[in-house]
């Protein structure tokens, strides 16, 4: 057995290229355009004393429409939309925000719809990951945050077009899971 | 390649601290909760593979050739990327970047007094061979003040940011230099508590062997989180 490399914050130069131009958007792969309702995911990020972060990273990956991942070890893989990759990287603005445009999850099995959330910045010495989800419903990993499962389900702003502010430290701050 | 992979809870000791001492940031943005123990789920034994065909690789060699070659002392550092099998992780992509060898990023948020070098930008985007291999023609980045103002110097290192197998293997990381005197007092390396652990995040100096001997050669090795999971399955 070797042990896993330690981790290191990204720090404050990960280079601006690395954000490649359409990394956030997942609604279209190799040509194809994915299946499934577009939606688009916002958010803030903050620290503690609520000060948005700039040049954050964020990234996410996903089922597709029919709950489905790209990877084989999704026993339905095979049946996987080959216009949605599932994966997708954005960095913040000024104001602290990011945005995603893609397609709405299916439920994969035994799961509430969601999308797995990654952040990555100067003074985070180690990834945090947490969760988004649509709406409550019965599923183990929001079962595992009952008192603050409101902080991991999305606002529907307008249709189309859910909000997830993602708040590092602080009263109402995310939850974020080990895992 | 594996179809599934087991994920096992890391010795924290071989990680960093999330809160450090000296370093003013991490006590604004590390929850202050602790973190909420899960039991991967399928989504999180999935992840981007082939992210090659997602964003543009750029290749591995960042030192520049002739006279567009950056200043700097040429160095040769070959990784393999391996699994906690000790397997490799062939066909992923890895993100490196780095100082200059006067210690400055080609970034906004660099406005240190060290001068940039216009052949040097400092970012490889390649993608792992079958053997989890890939080498790295830069030149040795130079050490560079943190603007805590109270004397932390990082030491030479280089960033890395692997994608792995599965959505738990992704890892960012830093590489150190061996023989750095800024090793022993840099409160990033430092935050690993675990001495091996520590070292195993500084590379190893090889005698260059073979023509024309121009350039120093490290070795690194990278291990991502995961194991081929042996389950009987569908």
């Amino acid at each position: 057995m070797m042990v896993p490399t330690g981790e290191a914050t990204i720090g404050p130069f990960f280079p601006p290229r690395y954000v490649d131009a359409g990394a956030n958007d997942l609604t279209q792969f190799e040509g194809r355009k994915a299946k499934g309702d577009v939606i688009e995911i916002r958010g803030r990020v903050v620290q503690e004393d609520g000060a948005p972060l700039e040049n954050l990273i964020v990234e996410i990956w996903q089922a597709d429409a029919q709950g489905i991942f790209r990877h084989p070890a999704d026993p339905r893989h095979a049946q996987a939309d080959p216009g949605f990759f599932g994966w997708g990287r954005a960095a913040t603005g000024k104001d602290g925000c990011y945005t995603f445009r893609t397609i709405r999850p299916g439920a994969p099995a035994g799961r509430q719809p969601h999308v797995n959330f990654m952040v990555m910045f100067s003074g985070l010495l180690r990834i945090l990951k947490t969760t988004l989800f649509f709406e409550d419903g019965p599923d183990p990993v929001l079962n595992l945050v009952l008192n603050r499962k409101n902080l991991l389900i999305g606002k529907e702003a307008e249709p189309g077009l859910y909000t997830f502010d993602i708040r590092l430290r602080g009263e109402d701050e995310t939850p974020f899971f080990d895992d | 390649m594996h179809m599934k992979t087991l994920i096992l809870p890391r010795d924290e000791r071989t990680q960093p601290l999330r809160i450090v001492p000296g370093y003013p940031q991490t006590p604004l943005r590390n929850p202050a909760r602790p973190l909420v123990k899960r039991d991967p789920t399928l989504s999180e034994l999935t992840g981007p593979l082939e992210v090659a065909g997602r964003v543009k690789v750029l290749g591995g060699d960042i030192a520049g050739h002739g006279a567009t070659q950056a200043i700097g002392q040429l160095m040769h550092l070959r990784v393999r990327v391996l699994d906690e099998d000790g397997a490799p992780v062939g066909g992923t992509v890895v993100e490196i970047w780095q100082a200059n060898a006067a210690g400055r990023y080609i970034h906004p948020n660099d406005d240190d007094h060290a001068p940039p070098d216009p052949n040097f930008y400092g970012a490889a985007r390649l993608v792992t061979d079958e053997s989890g291999a890939f080498e790295l023609r830069t030149v040795k980045p130079g050490a560079y003040p943190v603007p805590t103002r109270d004397g932390w110097w990082r030491p030479p290192h280089i960033h890395f940011s692997v994608f792995g197998r599965v959505w738990l293997s992704r890892l960012v990381t830093q590489m150190y230099f061996p023989g750095e005197p800024l090793n022993q007092q840099d409160r990033i390396l430092n935050a690993v508590p675990d001495p091996a652990a520590r070292e195993s995040l500084v590379a190893r100096y090889v005698p260059p062997a073979t023509e024309p001997y121009n350039a120093l050669v490290f070795e690194h090795q990278i291990v991502l989180r995961g194991r081929a999971a042996t389950a009987a399955q569908p």
